[in-house]
């Protein structure tokens, strides 16, 4: 009997370990971290102004220098793909949640934490570059912290004309007397109020990643690392771009873009055409699990 | 059954607390106030006007609408520094648009393009003028939040004017209670707007044969030129047929614009932007997207000079050899017969 008293009591023990150790199986969720990298090429972006020594100075396929002074982005439409198949929608509808700025000024915007991710093994990232139409309308009441985050001064993304968010900001220079350029995307688009017909651009993005390594949610968070590769945006999958300065139709550096004709050649390097390429300037950089 | 003579005294003062208490909850009953009559105030549709944009049918023109649309309107609270309100640009004497080249926001900022004025737009299908709003609900956010107009938001807007007991009174009276939102906000607006309409003109008037009211000799000659030489494209009672065009005015300097261009991406709308209304065109100097023309005999004189040729310049130019010729008199006849599109009682509030 008194063996048996020991037996319990120790059964009963190392259960209670068991159940109290945080390395049991019974995680329901976990965060997964993204984390964008914005190079041209394999060489991280150092911003400058017109004159600085240290920012880092591109190539395009055209034969244009170029360096940059403010690189920011919006990603949203965040969505987990599983191995089997099953898609993990993150606060898609929700742009406060679920929606973010990437500023190469500052870092702390580089990574992004998604919360509560369900456990699984996932193969696939699929997210937007710039607001879906649907979202697009400036709702300050709705998304307030986007609109914030958004309209604040030092990120100017609003597109105010459009009454939308600027989806894309690219401040720089090219060739070698350091001419402004001044790329801005967003989308135009618009229907009628009898749907009778739709005019504009949708400059948004669906952007699709496959994972080289599965990205597993249990234990631990995993890290997707994406490369935003701005090589492209001159010398992209959809175009090779010459910029040029002037007021005419077909001049697209300055100081902003004013074309949506011009705009959405940028556009579709960025972010892929939405059909045959949609991957445009992303690509994985490893995933750590 | 319930008192009697031999009913306890507590027993009754606790009955009388009940049905005090059910009584004072039945006269707290909202659903015993009676509803404020909020009537629908009927366009005039003036004759031979195109037909309503549709987005007037879910916001059709109230009393109580239309009054707060005006007080909204007038409100400077809706700038940043509580200097500028929607009137400070679209000024009822000038027909509702305003007498500079661009338009001036706080701060002397100066804007894109000349402030288009607010006639008729019940009527229009496109707002600005790249068409980029198809609805005028729509339209009110943009200057909210343009740096170089208002530059503030539409919360910003709301948390100066809530605690207004003039404001909560009328947005009860308009939409049932007071709860101010984005959306009642542009809907109110909208409706006063809808109610701007002219079409009581000395043209108007010789149109619908009123009594006494005649062309001069000028004005008619005027008319005769305006139908060979205009009408293509200012036509219909509204004198314009609302399409984009690019007819070669001199070019907007600043790289943000490019016309209906910047809204669709169609290289064919580069610099075009929408047929002007000419009703009241007498009170809306400057003349052309950013005011390039001080006079009407400016504009007609550059018709006649020739315009810049652009690949989608509009054929009306495009084939007659970059211009519309016009001699000296018929400049004159037709700026007399441009004149009695002007209503007095528009511009004057009547």
């Amino acid at each position: 009997m008194k063996y048996l008293k020991i037996y319990f009591l120790a059964i009963t023990a190392l259960l209670a370990f068991t159940s109290c150790s945080s390395d049991d199986d019974d995680a329901v969720a976990n965060d997964v971290t993204l984390t964008f990298s914005n190079t041209f090429g394999d060489t991280p972006i150092v911003l400058g102004d017109a004159t600085s020594a240290e920012a880092t100075v591109n190539t395009s396929d055209a034969g244009q220098v170029h360096h940059f002074s403010e690189v920011k982005y919006v990603i949203s439409n965040i969505r987990l793909v599983k191995a089997d198949g099953t898609e993990i929608p993150y606060n898609i509808n929700d742009l406060d949640n679920g929606a973010t700025v990437i500023n190469q000024a500052n870092p702390e915007t580089l990574s992004y934490v998604l919360n509560d991710i369900p456990v699984g093994d996932y193969a696939q990232l699929k997210f937007g570059l710039g607001v879906r139409s649907d979202l697009n309308t400036l709702d300050q009441v709705s998304f307030p912290s986007f609109y914030a985050l958004a309209g604040a001064n030092d990120t100017e993304m609003m597109w105010e004309w459009g009454t939308g968010y600027r989806f894309t900001k690219i401040e720089g220079f090219y060739d070698t007397d350091n001419k402004e350029m001044s790329i801005h995307t967003g989308s135009t688009i618009t229907d009628a109020p009898d749907g009778g017909f739709t005019q504009g651009v949708d400059a948004y993005r669906d952007i699709t990643l496959d994972l080289p390594d599965v990205a597993v949610v249990g234990n631990h968070a995993p890290t997707i690392n994406i490369k935003a590769d701005f090589d492209m945006l001159l010398s992209g999958n959809a175009h090779t771009i010459t910029l040029s300065t002037g007021t005419s139709m077909s001049d697209n550096a300055t100081p902003n873009i004013h074309t949506a004709d011009q705009m959405v050649k940028f556009v579709d390097n960025l972010g892929g055409d939405g059909t045959n390429d949609l991957q445009g300037m992303f690509s994985i950089l490893s995933v750590e699990n | 059954m319930f008192f009697t003579e031999n009913t306890p005294f507590m027993k009754t003062i606790i009955w009388c607390l009940l049905l005090s208490l059910a009584l004072l909850s039945c006269s707290e009953d909202e659903s015993f106030e009676p509803i404020i009559d909020n009537p629908e105030i009927a366009l005039e549709i003036p004759a031979d006007f195109p037909s309503l944009n549709s987005s007037v049918e879910a916001n059709l023109p109230t009393q109580y609408g239309v009054q707060l649309g005006e007080k909204l309107f007038n409100d400077k609270r809706f700038s940043a520094d509580n200097t500028i309100s929607c009137a400070s640009c679209h000024i009822q004497s000038n027909a509702f648009a305003d007498n500079n080249a661009q338009a001036i926001g706080i701060e002397g900022r100066v804007g894109l393009r000349n402030t288009p004025p607010i006639q008729n737009l019940a009527f229009m299908n496109f707002y600005n003028w790249d068409g980029s709003k198809l609805r005028l609900e729509d339209q009110p956010l943009v200057p909210i939040i343009t740096h170089e107009e208002m530059d503030s938001s539409i919360l910003e807007v709301i948390d100066k004017i809530e605690s207004d007991p003039e404001y909560q009174d009328l947005f009860e009276k308009t939409f049932g209670d007071e709860n101010i939102t984005p959306e009642r906000i542009y809907k109110s607006i909208a409706q006063y707007e809808y109610t701007l309409i002219s079409a009581n003109s000395k043209y108007d008037k010789v149109m619908r044969n009123e009594e006494g009211v005649n062309f001069t000799e000028s004005e008619a000659q005027g008319y005769a030129i305006f139908q060979e030489k205009c009408i293509s494209c200012h036509s219909g009672a509204l004198f314009t047929d609302q399409s984009f065009r690019n007819i070669g005015f001199p070019l907007n300097p600043d790289s943000n614009e490019a016309g209906r261009g910047r809204v669709t991406g169609e290289p064919e709308d580069y610099m075009s932007f929408r047929v002007p209304s000419l009703r009241n065109i007498e009170y809306t100097a400057p003349y052309g997207s950013f005011g390039q023309f001080e006079t009407l005999k400016e504009v007609l004189d550059y018709f006649d000079n020739g315009v810049l040729y652009a690949d989608n310049l509009d054929p009306v130019f495009k084939d007659n050899d970059n211009r519309i010729p016009l001699t000296e008199e018929d400049k004159t006849y037709l700026i007399a017969f441009l004149k009695t599109l002007s209503d007095v009682s528009f511009v004057n509030g009547n």
